[in-house]
């Protein structure tokens, strides 16, 4: 047996698994995107469900939010994660505990964050009650709408209170394996510190970090939980959206949530390429 | 053309028992080219570091030109330094990499285009200003680190073992290069090296630092023929340290008396002399019979081991002047006395 079909052969067992899961599971929400449902009577394959949604504004607002909370979580979290590493990479006392601090919440599921969101961002929550109690304002519910806000600003302060860590590790590990030498040669150069971060230190980071937040802005853009728990009703993220129209008493909604479901990927999956290509083009010049 | 004084310079890591750089003094005259040299981790790299602004010394002084230079942030020294390892920014091109001194200085792209082209010519590398780094040989990138350095015109050129990643013809070539560019440009330049022939070669002047400690600071020639003391001698290759008493004009030891230099120390000590220096035959003062204990062929030379008055002496040569020379054979050698210098005990 040649070592091609043996390396084949081991592998069989988690490709027929991914096989099974990930391609049989978007094949049938392909067809059930295109109104083919023989369960409930639907074999015509055809294009109503995409007509239907592309034909409703809600979409759109959905679109854009959706977007709006990944992106702005994704740059977020990168701005902050780069300034965390790099003061993690330097000596000072009490590096240790403070680095382990940082990486705590890497431990902690999205949704416990979540609640925690909840508790200390909310109108009703600690923050509020606090404001309140130090006459800031005159009762919790002035609070300023933090969460379930149109905005989606609790949404994105949870995203980024997960993932700052998250990006900061993957950096502060890149940053380590780099060194200072090649900042130290720019700064002999002439460079002053800030010429020597932006035209070396990050072109040296930008592949750790667009790997970094591409996985962020996927997993922001496509995560379902944290948009239904902590945000409005309307316009409501496209996962939760999808979920809606799956859920509904009507089943003849599915195909809808399907196509929904089905363009979410096809757009994360063109918006991560695009995002690359420009942070590649923006990093490296 | 930048004079340099290095004054007391002493670096102390936090947390190391002792200095990794104690009380480094030097004066580097405008336009000369000193080797700072020293086995792996006597804190010659501490030096430079610090010249560069790259490390905060723990006391002394950097002057450049009478000025200090202590509160100048790296970028505004105008020193610049050559690493070890090119450290070439492996995502610019050859050009842009070059010119990278000249752009962070906000000088216009079209001249900066045109001097980098000139010092690519200079550093015998036309028209590989569009490569990447990795399409380099070593040699290549080297030359590119140095030219990424001299575009500048720095004060001062800082090279932090330069030749030490090149091959053998390769570090030739380098080597004329930069003692061509050096002395062509008028830069003063800092040079540190593990290897004492590259020192020799390159530099008009030599720092010989051992344990973080300044041993002594001359002339190449200077460390073969009067060296400091025996560590220092016995770093540039010193085999022969005979035991004995100095009287100033003549040495009293093992083997009997030797006439010493005029401006021989006088008193107990070590007489050294290098082996390529002892004279086969007996013509001159300082005659001494010896017996040929060890021949050992060395490629280029020849090394006799000989006993005389119940001590060994390190000699060599061409192999050719050996070769009726055996092994058991009783031989006469001569000690000339301008190339024996007596060490303190």
């Amino acid at each position: 047996m040649s070592d091609r079909t043996k390396i084949i052969l081991l592998l069989l067992p988690a490709l027929s698994v991914i096989g099974l899961l990930f391609f049989g599971g978007l094949a049938i929400g392909l067809m059930r995107s295109f109104n083919y449902m023989p369960v409930i009577g639907l074999t015509e394959p055809n294009l109503a469900a995409y007509v239907a949604i592309f034909s409703d504004r809600e979409f759109y607002l959905s679109f854009a939010l959706t977007f709006h909370i990944a992106f702005t979580s994704t740059v977020i979290s990168c701005v902050l994660a780069v300034g965390a590493a790099l003061l993690l990479r330097r000596a000072f006392i009490g590096r240790v505990i403070i680095n382990f601090l940082f990486q705590l919440n890497l431990t902690v599921p999205h949704l416990v964050g979540a609640i925690g969101i909840l508790y200390l961002f909310s109108q009703s929550g600690s923050f509020a009650r606090l404001a309140a109690e130090w006459e800031l304002i005159a009762r919790p519910a002035e609070f300023p709408a933090l969460v379930y806000d149109p905005y989606a600003i609790g949404i994105i302060l949870q995203y980024v209170w997960k993932e700052v860590p998250f990006i900061g590790v993957i950096i502060l590990a890149n940053m380590q394996t780099i060194g200072e030498d090649y900042e130290s040669v720019a700064r002999s150069l002439g460079a002053s510190k800030w010429q020597s971060f932006r035209h070396v230190l990050l072109p040296l980071i930008a592949p750790g970090l667009s790997s970094a937040s591409v996985i962020v802005f996927a997993f922001t853009f496509g995560a379902y939980e944290i948009p239904a728990l902590l945000g409005a009703n309307y316009p409501a993220a496209l996962p939760v959206l999808a979920y809606r129209s799956y859920t509904d008493v009507d089943l003849a909604s599915r195909p809808e949530a399907m196509a929904i479901a089905i363009l979410i990927a096809l757009l994360s999956a063109a918006m991560l390429c695009a995002y690359i290509r420009l942070s590649r083009r923006g990093m490296g010049r | 053309m930048t004079h340099v004084s290095l004054q007391d310079l002493t670096k102390v890591y936090p947390g190391a028992a002792s200095p990794a750089l104690d009380r480094l003094s030097l004066e580097i005259a405008s336009g000369d080219l000193v080797a700072i040299l020293g086995p792996s981790g006597c804190g010659k790299t501490t030096a430079m570091k610090m010249v560069a602004g790259l490390l905060s010394p723990s006391a002394g002084n950097i002057l450049f030109d009478g000025r200090s230079v202590l509160k100048d942030k790296p970028n505004e020294r105008g020193s610049v330094m050559v690493f070890q390892n090119h450290l070439l920014f492996p995502y610019m091109t050859v050009a842009a990499n070059v010119g990278f001194g000249l752009k962070m200085r906000g000088v216009d792209p079209v001249q900066i285009a045109q001097r980098v082209d000139r010092m690519l010519e200079q550093v015998r590398l036309p028209g590989l200003g569009g490569r990447k780094p990795s399409e380099l040989s070593g040699g290549q990138q080297q030359r590119v680190a140095l030219a990424r350095a001299l575009i500048v015109q720095p004060k001062v050129l800082l090279l932090d073992e330069p030749l030490s990643n090149l091959d053998a013809h390769l570090r030739l070539e380098m080597r004329d290069l930069i003692r061509t560019l050096q002395q062509e440009m008028s830069i003063t330049t800092i040079f540190v090296t593990h290897d004492q022939e590259e020192a020799v070669i390159l530099a008009d002047k030599v720092a010989l630092i051992l344990d973080g400690e300044m041993r002594q600071y001359d002339k190449a020639d200077m460390f073969y023929r009067r060296p400091a003391d025996g560590a220092v001698a016995r770093f540039f290759g010193g085999r022969n340290f005979i035991p004995g008493t100095s009287d100033g004009a003549s040495f009293e030891g093992p083997f009997g008396s030797v006439k010493l230099p005029p401006d021989a120390m006088a008193g107990r000590g070590e007489l050294t002399f290098r082996p390529e220096n002892v004279v086969l035959g007996g013509c001159g003062p300082n005659q001494l019979a010896c017996l040929v204990a060890q021949k050992t062929f060395l490629g280029t030379q020849t090394r006799l081991i000989l006993n005389t008055g119940g001590t060994s002496i390190e000699m060599t040569g061409n192999p050719a002047q050996f070769d009726g020379v055996r092994v058991g054979d009783h031989i006469t050698i001569s000690l000339p006395p301008d190339t024996l210098w007596m060490l303190t005990a």
